[in-house]
């Protein structure tokens, strides 16, 4: 199959009517194919978990409770958090992992092909399983997505299917890091060493193994709520002889990792970004792959800082606050050296490079507030309130999603062979960086004013700030219909077509292909000077 | 493409397999390791 003629048998196969597109489809084995199934699956999630979003903030827009029961707002803020993070923007970052971690180490597909579509077809197995407990006589899991015994365990008839969809989301999750890392290490064209791989390749190798260090603690965590709930084992239970805060150690485990997890796949899409839109090489590139590499390691010891009001002794305190903040030390030198690319850069500000930069800045601002949770006695004051929520969807929304509609509108021109409407995708960034900040920075406030989360109804000095945070989540959700418009758009054809290079600064294997990208390339590996 | 010509020749696609499964076993190993370590440390 040639590389450079343009190759349409993917679509060939949809010649035998729906049935045999829908068999194209199941079984694929292309990596662009369950690239796309994974980034489509995920806007589709964005749409649930965001709409679940709207719900908690339709209820505190005004103290009182207007539209919905307070047991029904706790599987909102539960479902919510289970579907963004395991449902959104975990498959996205797969499928960014799958369309472009073959093309950019110039190999023809990911190693397991067929281990990669049980991966993504696991994922809409699960999210089903989990959405239809919300429709359960007791309604879905209503705990918070930490799941804390012995909390959880009054979940009712959705408990064992949030364990079981738990189990398969993480199963899913597993398999494609051993996709990644077997790829990564097996597949790369002659010539390209392990440093002189793309930082998004590395920064998913990274990620890979925290995969697998991380999700098997989570699948015994739910496992042992399953034994506890089920089977007479009272590993949780205080009255069996057990400890409630064993889980929170063994879950933390497993969601700090997972956070990491979750933005250095952001982080490696950044540093393709800014260096191409700067024409300048990424400063630094060695340090930013320890960095990554001192992150990942870093992020496996500091579990606990969930944890400071739980009782813990002063040296668990002071030893898990010191790891905390030693973590801002190489996020920032990624920081610094993104910036250092841009210096005396030739700047140009597409919309990739907008929402890069939006992310360096507000990210950051995410950071700094991380850092203040850090300090044990602050946190005594911080822990549970909505300084909380402010700072980790700082990091989560203007960062990792920041990071993944940068890598959207970078790589949309390869995917579909014509450049996206940029008047539409600026709208789209400057809406959503306006809103995005609505939404979040006045929850700032409410956490250090007193506000607790995870509540449906609040004292009326929070009023003012609740109604300003619901008035941006509704503006910002409604613009992310403009990003759906620009991808359709894009998806059928309608714009000028893009060449295979697209961006004049862009230097990685995956501008040599042309555009669209070809269903099959590098059948033969590509030589790395 | 298939399978094979994606793995390359036959000593690669006997590492791919055989590192895939040693991935595998370090997850299981770690999954059931925790439950393990939860009960020697005298819960369960």
């Amino acid at each position: 199959m040639s590389t450079t003629a343009i190759d349409t048998h993917g679509e060939m196969h949809g010649k035998g009517g729906v049935l045999a597109w829908m068999k194209r489809w199941i079984t694929t084995t292309n990596h662009k194919d369950i690239g796309t199934l994974y980034l489509l699956f995920a806007c589709l999630m964005f749409f649930v978990g965001g709409g679940m979003a709207l719900v908690i903030r339709a209820e505190l827009f005004q103290p009182g409770l207007q539209f919905i029961n307070p047991h029904f707002f706790n599987q909102m803020t539960t479902v919510h958090a289970l579907i963004m993070v395991f449902g959104m923007i975990m498959p996205a970052f797969a499928g960014f992992a799958n369309w472009m971690i073959p093309l950019q180490i110039g190999a023809p597909d990911m190693a397991l092909p067929r281990l990669n579509n049980w991966s993504f077809w696991l994922l809409p197995f699960a999210t089903t399983l989990l959405l239809l407990t919300l429709f359960l006589p007791g309604g879905g899991p209503a705990s918070g997505w930490t799941m804390y015994p012995p909390l959880v365990m009054q979940t009712g008839d959705a408990f064992p299917f949030l364990v079981f969809a738990v189990h398969l989301l993480g199963v899913s999750s597993i398999l494609a890091a051993i996709n990644v890392i077997v790829t990564i290490m097996n597949l790369r064209a002659p010539g390209m060493s392990l440093l002189k791989m793309p930082m998004f390749v590395w920064t998913w190798l990274i990620t890979a193994y925290l995969l697998l260090l991380a999700m098997p603690v989570l699948a015994g965590g739910v496992t042992m709520l399953l034994t506890d709930q089920f089977f007479g084992s009272s590993f949780f239970e205080a009255a069996g002889g057990g400890d409630p805060v064993m889980f929170q150690h063994i879950f933390w485990f497993f969601g700090h990792p997972e956070v990491y997890i979750i933005i250095l796949p952001a982080f490696g899409i950044i540093s393709e970004v800014i260096p191409t839109f700067s024409r300048k090489p990424l400063f630094g590139y060695a340090a930013m792959v320890y960095a990554t590499a001192s992150i990942a390691f870093l992020s496996l010891i500091v579990w606990a800082h969930h944890m400071f009001t739980v009782g813990m002794p002063l040296g668990g305190q002071l030893f898990f606050m010191l790891t905390t903040m030693m973590i801002a030390i190489p996020t920032a030198v990624k920081v610094f050296n993104w910036t250092a690319t841009m210096w005396k850069g030739e700047l140009t500000f597409e919309t990739p490079m907008l929402y890069a930069l939006a992310f360096l800045f507000l990210f950051t601002l995410g950071g700094f507030s991380g850092l203040m949770l850090a300090i044990v006695p602050a946190d005594i004051q911080y822990h549970d309130s909505y300084f909380v929520v402010a700072h980790f969807h700082y990091v989560l929304v203007p960062g990792a999603v920041f990071a993944a509609f940068a890598g959207a509108y970078y790589w949309l021109p390869k995917w579909t062979g014509v450049m996206y409407d940029e008047r539409l995708g600026k709208l789209h960034f400057w809406l959503t960086a306006i809103f995005v900040n609505v939404t979040f920075f006045p929850q700032h406030f409410l956490g250090l004013a007193g506000m607790p989360r995870r509540i449906p109804d609040y004292a009326p000095q929070f009023a003012d700030f609740n109604m300003i945070s619901s008035v941006g989540a509704f503006g910002m959700g409604f613009a992310q219909l403009i990003f759906v418009w620009v991808v359709i758009k894009a998806a059928r054809g309608r714009g000028e077509p893009a060449t295979g290079q697209v961006w004049e600064g862009g230097t990685t294997l995956e501008w040599t292909v042309p555009s669209p990208a070809p269903h099959h390339t590098f059948d033969e590996p590509p030589v790395i000077k | 493409m298939s399978v094979r010509a994606v793995q390359g020749d036959a000593g690669r696609a006997r590492r791919i397999k055989r590192s895939a499964w040693g991935l595998a076993a370090l997850a299981v190993a770690f999954y059931l390791g925790f439950i393990a370590w939860s009960v020697l440390l005298g819960f369960g």
